[in-house]
């Protein structure tokens, strides 16, 4: 198991809980961190760093979200990542299969690993936590 | 006619041989006719050249009558003509027709010195020539020259007519009314058509001209705006070709048409307009179709997953936690599909009723309504609406959107300061724009301009901040033909500007 320290990046808080008992009955050992938009997200990262501790190696990250969204947080993460100590593998997990969306993320190929469209299934999860195989 | 003319006794003796010989064969048509006064015609004289082209046989020589071969009518013209000499001419000339065994119908023309001898005969001396040609050419040019004066008056499209060495132009008088101008106008030079061209469309017009005088083109075709005596302005399209150049080929003159097309483009813009307005209810209805797909589908999401859950949940505790969770979530489905009916009623319903209605009175009402908010912030309320200023818009969504922006600057104020909100109304390129303007928070718009009117945006750390009020707000002034700008500056505060529309 490579993913010790994650970040889920979600407003809706059922997701946290789905996310939570997913993980759960597959048997993956981590508690993820919460955070409900890309303002907090970034907040959390920023503070690891102050305290000198490694940034998460996954993030999950939905896009429609208040006061900083997906994109932004990307935008705002972006100007901290040449900073971080190792890199953090990013999913976006969105219920959004809008194609403006989904090219938009071809934008951020750099920091984007993959798009995943909710709902999720434990499939999907046991996917991206068994990587890199 | 007993006595042989004077005329042709005189030719007969004094005249010599060389004479007679060259009057006979010379191949002009030479005659001598001779009129007595008891009105009888002869012919004492006709050339070889008159026997051969009007076909005469040695036959009908012998008995010769010049009714034998002219067309009856015109012989009696002929016959009226010579007796109707005035006795101080000397000049005859007369056309008539004449009908000949092979050549047919054919115009002539004879000219002919007059002589009067003291038996008062009249002698005429001439040559006749064959102007069926000239006729026919001259006929033909009179049709055609009907034709086109017929076609120039009836027809709504004008002549023109330039010569370029002198700038000079004939406009037709249907080129004049057109612009509502008659002869008198005196519009005779290209500088006083060209000055009535629309400025916009002048520079366009000469290069269309210019092109075709440098014959890159094959024809001058130029659709231009000009002012007419009334000074309102007609599209007239200009269609023209040079029909005439100098021996070095330059072009000395053009002629064309005028053709008024004012309300072809007329149709043009009104379906160029109505084009746009499909084109902006196809953007709001894939917009719609987006925030549909998106704001039910996070919602089924998590229906699917919570189901998934429940499945193979063992715990009875936890499934009934996985049971509120589906509460909550059917509850926010509701919420949404709520939203989303208000919003298909605004969209849809495109003919809203309009009322004329008065802004303070309804600006007071909102205001009243918040007064124990208003009142327990503190917000100070500053308004600067003229008295009696209507505006063409729906009651409810009025109340609404007013209700919506006050609501919007109370809750997101500056904890620092007194909340401040001023409503102004002013004229904007001839279109009435309220102003709602506070000193609130601010929102970055470089941040968050693009998504501000969007559905379920919120860009505050406020805890009531639900993302629905401005997007809501945005499509009913839409919907009534309006739009809506916003000003903001982080910590400074923001200004709303809606601009409504004059139609009623």
């Amino acid at each position: 198991m490579k993913f010790n320290d994650v970040f889920v990046v979600d407003d809706d808080k059922i997701f946290h809980f789905i996310i939570k008992k997913l993980l759960l009955n597959n048997n993956i050992n981590v508690t993820p961190k919460f955070f409900e938009n890309g303002l907090l997200a970034i907040e959390g990262i920023k503070s690891k760093m102050d305290r000198g501790e490694n940034p998460p190696d996954l993030i999950l990250l939905d896009i429609n979200m208040p006061i900083l969204d997906g994109w932004q947080f990307l935008e705002e993460f972006k100007i901290i990542k040449d900073k971080l100590a190792k890199e953090i593998i990013i999913y976006i997990v969105s219920s959004s299969d809008n194609q403006s969306d989904m090219s938009k993320a071809n934008e951020y190929q750099d920091e984007v690993k993959d798009y995943y469209l909710k709902p999720m299934t434990a499939e999907d999860l046991k996917t991206i936590f068994s990587y890199p195989a | 006619m007993l006595q042989k003319p004077y005329a042709e006794k005189k030719f007969n003796s004094d005249n010599g041989i060389f004479y007679k010989k060259l009057v006979t064969k010379i191949p002009d048509l030479i005659f001598q006719l001779s009129l007595s006064p008891t009105g009888d015609l002869s012919s004492p004289f006709l050339n070889k050249a008159v026997i051969n082209y009007f076909e005469l046989s040695r036959q009908e020589l012998r008995n010769f009558d010049l009714s034998q071969r002219i067309v009856p009518d015109d012989f009696q013209k002929l016959l009226s003509s010579i007796q109707s000499l005035d006795k101080n001419t000397d000049f005859w000339s007369h056309e008539f027709r004449a009908i000949l065994p092979t050549k047919g119908l054919r115009w002539f023309k004879a000219v002919a010195n007059v002589e009067r001898d003291i038996y008062n005969y009249i002698s005429l001396y001439g040559r006749i020539s064959d102007i069926t040609e000239e006729k026919q050419r001259d006929i033909e040019l009179k049709i055609s020259e009907e034709r086109f004066q017929f076609a120039m008056e009836a027809s709504s499209n004008g002549i023109w007519d330039l010569d370029l060495r002198t700038g000079k132009v004939f406009f037709s008088p249907q080129s004049l009314r057109i612009l509502e101008l008659t002869q008198d106008d005196v519009i005779d030079t290209n500088e006083k058509w060209d000055e009535r061209i629309h400025p916009d469309d002048l520079e366009k017009y000469l290069k269309d001209f210019n092109m075709h005088i440098k014959s890159e083109t094959d024809y001058f075709e130029n659709a231009k705006r000009m002012k007419t005596k009334s000074g309102n302005y007609k599209w007239i399209l200009s269609s023209g070709k040079i029909i005439e150049r100098d021996k070095n080929g330059l072009p000395t003159r053009l002629t064309g048409t005028h053709t008024d097309i004012t309300s072809q483009k007329e149709n043009e813009t009104a379906i160029l307009k109505n084009s746009q307005i499909i084109n902006e209810q196809n953007s709001r209805l894939l917009n719609f179709a987006h925030i549909v797909s998106h704001n039910l589908s996070s919602h089924t999401g998590n229906f699917k997953m919570l189901l998934d859950l429940i499945e193979t949940e063992n715990d009875s505790e936890t499934v009934l936690e996985i049971f509120e969770h589906l509460k909550t979530s059917s509850n926010a489905l509701n919420q949404t599909i709520e939203h989303l009916k208000e919003l298909v009623d605004i969209n849809t319903h495109m003919v809203h009723k309009k009322e004329n209605l008065d802004l303070n009175l309804y600006l007071n009402k909102v205001l009243g309504i918040l007064s124990e908010e208003i009142s327990n912030n503190k917000v100070k309320i500053f308004k600067q609406i003229p008295k009696k200023c209507n505006i063409a818009f729906n009651p409810s969504y009025l109340e609404s959107i007013l209700l919506n922006f006050t609501t919007n600057a109370i809750k997101y104020s500056h904890p620092d300061r007194t909340p401040e909100i001023y409503y102004s109304m002013r004229k904007e390129d001839g279109k009435c724009v309220l102003e709602i303007k506070d000193n609130g928070l601010g929102i970055d718009l470089e941040k968050h301009g693009r998504k501000l009117f969007g559905m379920y945006k919120t860009f505050h750390k406020n805890k009531n901040s639900r993302g629905i009020g401005l997007f809501i707000t945005k499509n009913q002034i839409e919907s009534m033909g309006g739009n809506i700008e916003v000003e903001s500056k982080t910590n400074i505060g923001t200004t709303f500007k809606i601009f409504f529309s004059n139609e009623v």
